[in-house]
């Protein structure tokens, strides 16, 4: 116990924290600014000095320790003097522009030159003059305002890790700018933003669009991007989301935020909107009312299901949407249309990943907490850029680098390599050997932990030897050595798989030799999930062959549950997959579809396919925000509320289920209540006042979820397993299919570039996101542009046998050789129109990376 | 007294091994790795060794704490950076004598089981670069560094690391941050460098001339070194003298050598027999002098008692045609160039400071300057993060204590008055 | 981009730190020999060697006074104004640089033969007034010593 006295009271703390926290416990304020919670201390402002006893000179409140008996003074003349000369100097080059800065009423500055004075300066030379800057399209910079505190460089380069901010200069000349001097060129996270305390760094989305004291409403809510599952605070005035901010002390992103969660807000307001129904008449789509289009859905549905039976249709989920969409939405499918024909885009790689891992080591467990990969002692990446894919799970494996962790990556991992990753960069279609070559590695070194028996029996075969595994990266085999030990001598360590690799040929088995590593390693698997609710849909039961909590419909004893609960049969065969749904479609056995909240049109590959096979589907229903592609084939749209606008649960790559909150209003209804509507009309008895009720009936019916309500959910209860069940601990046969192997016949293949800035249908109606990157791209290495002749902004025509795009050239120092990465997220210009697909045969995901390409300069 | 730090120097080739080893160098180390750490630490008490640096920190102590560290490797790091305006005192050991320093630091290396020494070296010192890269060469040709000093199985390796002008990086946390690739900017304290230093690692930084004591110190014995000088804090000391005496240069004295003899006897004397008229007794920072206060005991315990410091002995006299209020003007823009920025006092106030003596001194004085500026001064110092800011506040203030005549006659006749 | 002698050079001077992060500043300083300043290519090109992201980089550089943030002259006069060397008449070595060279301080003579940058201490102050053209070391000096030694800086 540590006792200290701090303005004549006595504190009693149990660990040494510094004066600040101390006196903070006690509720004594002492003034700070350069000080912030998220960041490392730094002791500059000198605003929080305070006397010591014994102690000759004033010290920083920040940076002291306690110790035991220690007498503090903070409310002295003399630390008033302090404070009041402090902020005379910070004035002296700060600019008194209060009424025109949108800080105004929330700048920290402000707020202590309020309370504790130097009001009347006695500066009397010129101020520091810098333009404003609007160099960037989300930030907007005025750094005369700047006080120095480096918050924001602390920010930026110790914690979000993208180093773009400096201080530059030294003195009196000290000035913070990214190394271009103009435009950040950054992660656009906007954390710098967050932890400015005056109004230097801001937002440039809501510039002279409000006063901080008009956002009259808050709403904690979700992202609706990624599958981190990050919380967010959406601030609202006159209905419209002025801003997004992160809050401190949330379980996921505490106090961060990327790019996409804190500016991809403004598709919510965008004037593409759906806004009424529209049924094709004469072969275009018209506006209509609710009540026309719900009961022709429920008419044409009805019609269908007679005449061809339940099976001829199919739905697709909506990683994008709620469980409690999800949930009403696969149970329409089951018992108001009688079918299993239920999938989503979680099809193309998590749910056939997440199956493959559960399999090997039970249900729930790639459930991993994100944050638990900061204090990982080795992490290793394979199969894409997490920093990308998922922002703020990227900055948890920056973190552990930062804490002296280890970071392995197969491959070059852009968004890590400031991190001093030791890299195996396997050449092309030669991944399998390098991850054999480790599995064989690591095995020989630490041998068998004999507990899992099956996959052992799967795994001692696997003889590749470090000289092959290396030539295969094209490194020397002690560097391959350097790798394979990091790995052995790891303690606590994690793999991160992404889509890259289940997306490539022989997918399974390198998910297999992914596992055997993870095995050997006694590590924990994080897989990378690109949609918000990804989880949670499959957790729904939005799988043809799974029903709510992850229950084999295989199994009598499960269907018959459900059967009881919903009081209606369910079909025993398992439902066709996404992939199978297009197949159907396409041979015309599937006559009808029900599309909600995805666009497959544009989400699968071989997209052009997918939209010939879904034009011959005699009726199609797109529930959708936005006229995305697949909404222009449909013969029915139906205009859903967004996730700002209503009310349910989100499920993250975690497995915790987290509340989504309505934040702004709109005339509409969610998609669980259009399809309960629909059900309705169908004759089914789907009645549900509100998304809590759906959730109550979910954690009713589901063993996952039992006995869980937003009460307890709200209270932290929602980490997984919850109270519930989960299903397996034990090992069944693994399946595992290697494929052919593929030899790189062609000078370049297609690869996807999956950006930061982008996730597909949403952040196309972001405005903020598509300034920050606004079209489509043909990256190249910079030695393949080198040898076709061309630079960044060149356009070249890249052509698959199935379709050629013209794109502009960017140069990227990260792409690997052979390669050119597109992105599918710009209209008409999706990569996934050049991409045609085999399904691998165990995960079931499509397998995209054997598409030869021709790349042509075009000239001009 | 003979020469020991400056032994030597007149010779051409005294920067050659060959030559100091023909000089008795050389010859401490492998005495000292007869000995146990302990008890080379036990003789630097006895001798009662100081940093020379300016902070005059008791050497034995610093090693004490490091050498109680249990982190691996530890790291010696030599602050050669030399920047205190009116300092020359390290630049003849490291362009003259680098050997002296080498050895130095090899018996200092041993002492603290520090596996790893850096020199860091001023920028503004390009041929002391290559001395001592040189002399270094030659020192692990000859096997007094590297894996097996000396054949006594202790290890030492030592470079040279440049600095690329920052005056901050002589406080020791700057110069730490500046040897790890970073901006020269000081460290919270605690943890000291002691514990974590340089790479996290136990480091002691001690200044050139502090290290060039090693082997003489070594060789006579604590007990025999402490009978130089002061009884304070003894032992040899250069002290350099510039300005407007006879023989400005570098003189090698008894600690607590006189600073009237200073001027008077080693230096000759007032250039030109013009009247003295300030002397800053230790380098810029410290506090200025008056002629009728200059009669005191050059080391680091006397000097505070007549109302200045002995910083790094750097004398800088100035006879009656010199304008203070233009000296505090030029210091006060060396301290605004050298601010780091990283605390608000300094970074702001050392320009304020400067602006203000700006327009006195060129004749826009306005009445009430001077308390403006004391209030800024008193405002800096004791707030900033490091010594710097104090030094630049206690510059201004010790002006105006001692010449505030001169500074009201600048406002009042808007003009100088010196020439 | 840095020539193969620079970058063997750097390579070796790696080997001196416990890690990369410690070699900036001599990469810095072989940057500023290879570009002639530290331009922004130059800051991109040691960034991409040593693995630190370029904005710390040229935070880095930029705090430290020898490090050149714009194209110099051939030959770079480097003149102290520092209290001894004021006291016994740099300020008028400077007035001389300007008026016979027309060298501004921080600025470029119009031929591009010298630039002058006024340093704070080099510590020559018993032999004041002192300045380092380039790498060599000049004390004493005057007006004429001064015309002496830069005859011989083409």
């Amino acid at each position: 116990m540590i006792k200290v006295t701090i303005n004549g009271k006595e504190i009693e703390l149990e660990k040494a924290v510094t004066v600040l926290e101390a006196a903070k416990s006690a509720g004594i304020k002492i003034p700070t600014l350069c000080w912030h919670q998220q960041l490392e201390k730094y002791g500059g402002c000198r605003l929080c000095l305070v006397e010591v006893e014994k102690m000759p000179r004033l010290q920083t409140a920040c940076t002291l320790m306690v110790t035991d008996g220690m007498v503090v003074r903070t409310e002295t003349e003399a630390i008033a003097n302090v404070r009041r000369s402090v902020l005379e100097f910070l004035l002296i080059n700060h600019p008194l522009d209060c009424p025109y800065c949108d800080k105004a009423g929330e700048c920290e500055l402000q707020d202590l030159v309020e309370k504790y004075g130097a009001r009347a300066g006695r500066f009397t030379e010129e101020k520091r003059k810098v333009p404003e800057s609007l160099e960037d399209p989300v930030l907007v910079r005025n750094m005369e305002r700047c006080v120095v505190c480096t918050r924001c460089v602390r920010m930026c380069e110790g914690v979000q890790g993208a180093a773009a901010l400096g201080v530059i200069s030294r003195g009196g000349h000290s000035h913070i700018e990214p190394f271009s001097g103009g435009k950040f060129e950054c992660e656009y996270c906007g954390n710098c933003v967050s932890v400015c305390p005056v109004g230097a760094i801001m937002s440039r989305l809501h510039r002279h669009s409000y006063r901080p004291w008009q956002l009259v409403s808050e709403t904690e809510t979700i992202c609706p991007y990624c599958g981190v599952g990050c919380t967010l605070v959406a601030q609202v005035r006159d209905d419209v989301i002025k801003r997004v901010v992160p809050r401190i002390g949330t379980p996921v992103n505490n106090g961060l935020l990327c790019s996409r969660g804190r500016f991809g807000y403004e598709f919510v307001g965008s004037k593409e909107r759906l806004t009424s129904p529209l049924i094709r008449k004469n072969g275009v789509l018209e506006e209509s009312t609710w009540e026309e289009a719900i009961s022709l859905v429920a008419k044409k549905l009805g019609e269908i299901k007679a005449k061809h039976g339940s099976d001829s249709i199919a739905g697709i989920a909506s990683p994008r949407c709620t469980n409690e969409d999800n949930y009403v939405f696969q149970k329409f499918m089951r018992v108001t249309i009688g079918t299993n024909n239920i999938d989503s885009t979680a099809r193309t790689g998590y749910a056939g990943a997440q199956a493959f891992i559960e399999n090997i080591f039970g249900q729930g467990s790639t459930a991993n907490l994100i944050p638990g990969l900061a204090n990982s002692d080795v992490v290793l990446v394979a199969g894409g850029d997490p920093t990308a894919v998922n922002p703020i799970l990227g900055l948890q494996i920056r973190a552990c680098a930062r804490r002296a962790g280890s970071i392995l990556t197969i491959g070059h991992v852009k968004g890590l390599r400031h991190y001093s990753p030791v890299e195996l960069r396997p050449a092309l279609f030669r991944e399998t050997l390098a991850l054999e070559g480790i599995v064989s590695a690591l095995r020989n070194k630490k041998g068998l932990p004999g507990s899992n028996q099956i996959l052992e029996a799967k795994l001692k075969d696997i003889n590749t030897t470090p000289q092959e595994a290396a030539g295969a990266c094209g490194v020397a085999e002690k560097d391959f050595a350097v790798f394979v030990d990091r790995l052995s001598g790891a303690a606590t360590p994690a793999i991160v798989i992404g889509k890259e690799i289940v997306q490539s040929s022989g997918g399974n088995y390198k998910l297999f030799l992914l596992a055997a590593i993870n095995y050997l390693v006694n590590g924990r698997i994080y897989l990378l999930s690109e949609r918000a609710n990804e989880q949670g849909l499959l957790d729904m039961g939005c799988a043809p062959d799974l029903l709510p909590g992850y229950r084999p419909l295989a199994y009598a004893e499960f269907r018959k549950r459900y059967e009881t609960a919903w009081k209606t049969a369910i079909p025993e065969r398992p439902g066709l997959s996404i992939f199978g749904m297009i197949d159907a479609a396409k041979q015309g056995s599937l006559k009808a579809m029900y599309v909600m909240g995805e666009n497959p049109v544009y989400n699968l590959p071989n997209s052009r396919d997918v939209e010939a096979a879904l034009q011959k589907v005699d009726f199609l229903v797109v529930q959708d925000i936005f006229l995305t592609e697949t909404a222009k084939l449909a013969d029915v749209v139906l205009p859903a509320l967004s996730w700002s606008e209503k009310s349910g649960t989100f499920t993250n790559m975690e497995r915790r289920i987290q509340r989504v909150r309505k934040a702004v209003s709109r005339e509409g209804m969610e998609d669980w209540r259009i399809i309960a509507e629909v059900a309705r009309n169908m004759a089914s008895k789907f009645h549900y006042t509100g998304a809590e009720e759906v959730f109550a009936e979910i954690s009713k019916v589901s063993p996952l979820y039992r006995d869980l309500a937003y009460e307890e959910i709200e209270k932290g209860q929602s980490i997984y397993p919850y109270k519930g069940e989960p299903l397996r601990s034990t090992v069944e046969e693994i399946s595992v299919d290697k494929g052919a192997g593929v030899v790189a016949a062609s000078r370049f293949y297609l690869r996807l570039e999956r950006p930061l800035f982008h996730s597909g249908t949403l952040s196309r109606k972001a405005a903020a996101l598509v300034n920050i990157y606004s079209g489509a791209l043909a990256r190249l290495s910079t030695a393949d542009a080198a040898s076709l002749g061309v630079k960044d902004g060149d356009v070249v025509r890249v052509s698959t046998k199935i379709g050629s795009l013209e794109l502009p050239v960017a140069v990227d120092g990260a792409v690997e050789q052979s390669v050119v990465m597109l992105t599918n997220n710009f209209e008409g210009k999706g990569a996934f129109c050049l991409a045609e697909y085999a399904v691998d045969p165990v995960t079931g995901a499509p397998v995209i990376d054997c598409n030869a390409v021709m790349i042509e300069k075009v000239e001009r | 007294m003979e020469k020991i730090l400056l032994k030597n120097i007149d010779n051409p080739n005294s920067a050659d091994i060959a030559e100091y080893m023909k000089a008795g160098g050389y010859q401490s180390l492998p005495k000292a790795l007869g000995m146990q750490p302990k008890e080379i630490i036990e003789e630097v008490k006895k001798a009662g060794l100081r940093g020379r640096g300016g902070a005059g920190f008791p050497v034995a102590m610093k090693w004490t704490f490091a050498s109680a560290d249990p982190k691996f490797p530890k790291y010696l790091l030599c602050n050669a950076d030399e920047g205190e305006p009116g300092t020359f005192k390290d630049r003849p050991i490291l362009e003259k004598n680098p050997h002296l320093l080498i050895e130095g630091m090899a018996i200092s290396g041993f002492a603290l089981s520090a596996e790893y020494g850096y020199i860091y070296l001023r920028g503004e010192y390009p041929a002391a670069k290559d001395i001592l890269n040189k002399a270094i060469a030659q020192a692990y040709e000859k096997g007094f560094l590297g894996d097996n000093v000396a054949g006594k199985g202790f290890k030492f390796h030592l470079a040279v690391h440049q600095g690329a002008g920052a005056y901050i990086c002589g406080e020791e946390t700057a110069l730490i941050e500046s040897l790890e690739g970073d901006k020269g900017q000081p460290r919270i304290k605690p943890p000291f460098p002691v514990n974590v230093g340089a790479f996290a690692k136990p480091t002691v930084v001690n200044n050139v001339e502090t290290l060039s004591n090693l082997p003489y110190l070594i060789g006579i014995g604590g007990e025999a070194y402490a009978k130089i000088g002061s009884p304070d804090c003894p032992g040899p000391k250069i002290y350099c003298v510039s300005g407007h005496v006879e023989k400005p240069g570098v003189y090698e004295l008894p600690m607590g050598t006189n600073l009237r003899d200073i001027i008077y006897t080693h230096c000759g004397g007032i250039k030109g027999g013009k009247k003295l008229k300030a002397v800053i007794p230790g380098g810029i920072s410290t506090p200025i002098l008056p002629p009728d206060k200059i009669d005191c005991a050059m080391d680091f315990v006397n000097m505070p008692k007549h109302g200045s410091m002995l910083g790094s002995g750097a004398v800088i006299v100035m006879d009656e045609s010199v304008c203070l209020v233009k000296v505090c003007y030029r210091a006060l823009k060396f301290f605004e160039h050298e601010s780091c920025g990283k605390c608000t006092p300094c970074r702001e106030g050392t320009g304020w400071l400067r602006k203000v003596l700006g327009r006195i001194e060129n004749g826009q004085g306005m009445e009430g300057d001077i308390d403006l500026l004391q209030s800024i001064a008193g405002n800096m110092l004791g707030k900033t993060f490091c010594p710097l800011g104090d030094g630049a506040a206690s510059v201004v203030q010790n002006f105006i204590k001692h010449f505030r005549p001169e500074f009201e006659a600048h406002i009042k006749n808007k003009a100088c008055s010196t020439g | 981009m840095f020539s193969e002698t620079a970058k063997k050079e750097l390579e070796e001077i790696r080997l001196k730190y416990p890690n990369a992060r410690a070699a900036l500043l001599p990469a810095l300083y072989l940057a500023q020999r290879e570009f002639g300043w530290l331009s922004p290519e130059a800051y991109e090109a040691v960034s991409g060697i040593l693995g630190v992201p370029k904005a710390i980089a040229r935070g880095v550089g930029t705090f430290y006074a020898m490090y050149k943030h714009k194209p110099m002259g051939r030959n770079i006069v480097q003149l102290c104004t520092n209290v001894s060397c004021m006291i016994l008449g740099a300020e008028r070595l400077v007035d001389f640089l300007k008026n016979k060279y027309g060298l501004e301080p921080g600025g470029t003579s119009p031929d591009g033969r010298f630039s002058l940058v006024i340093m704070e201490c080099i510590g020559a102050c018993g032999t004041a007034p002192a300045m380092l053209v380039n790498d060599d070391f000049f004390e004493n000096l005057t007006e004429k010593y001064i015309e002496e030694i830069l005859e011989k800086y083409k």
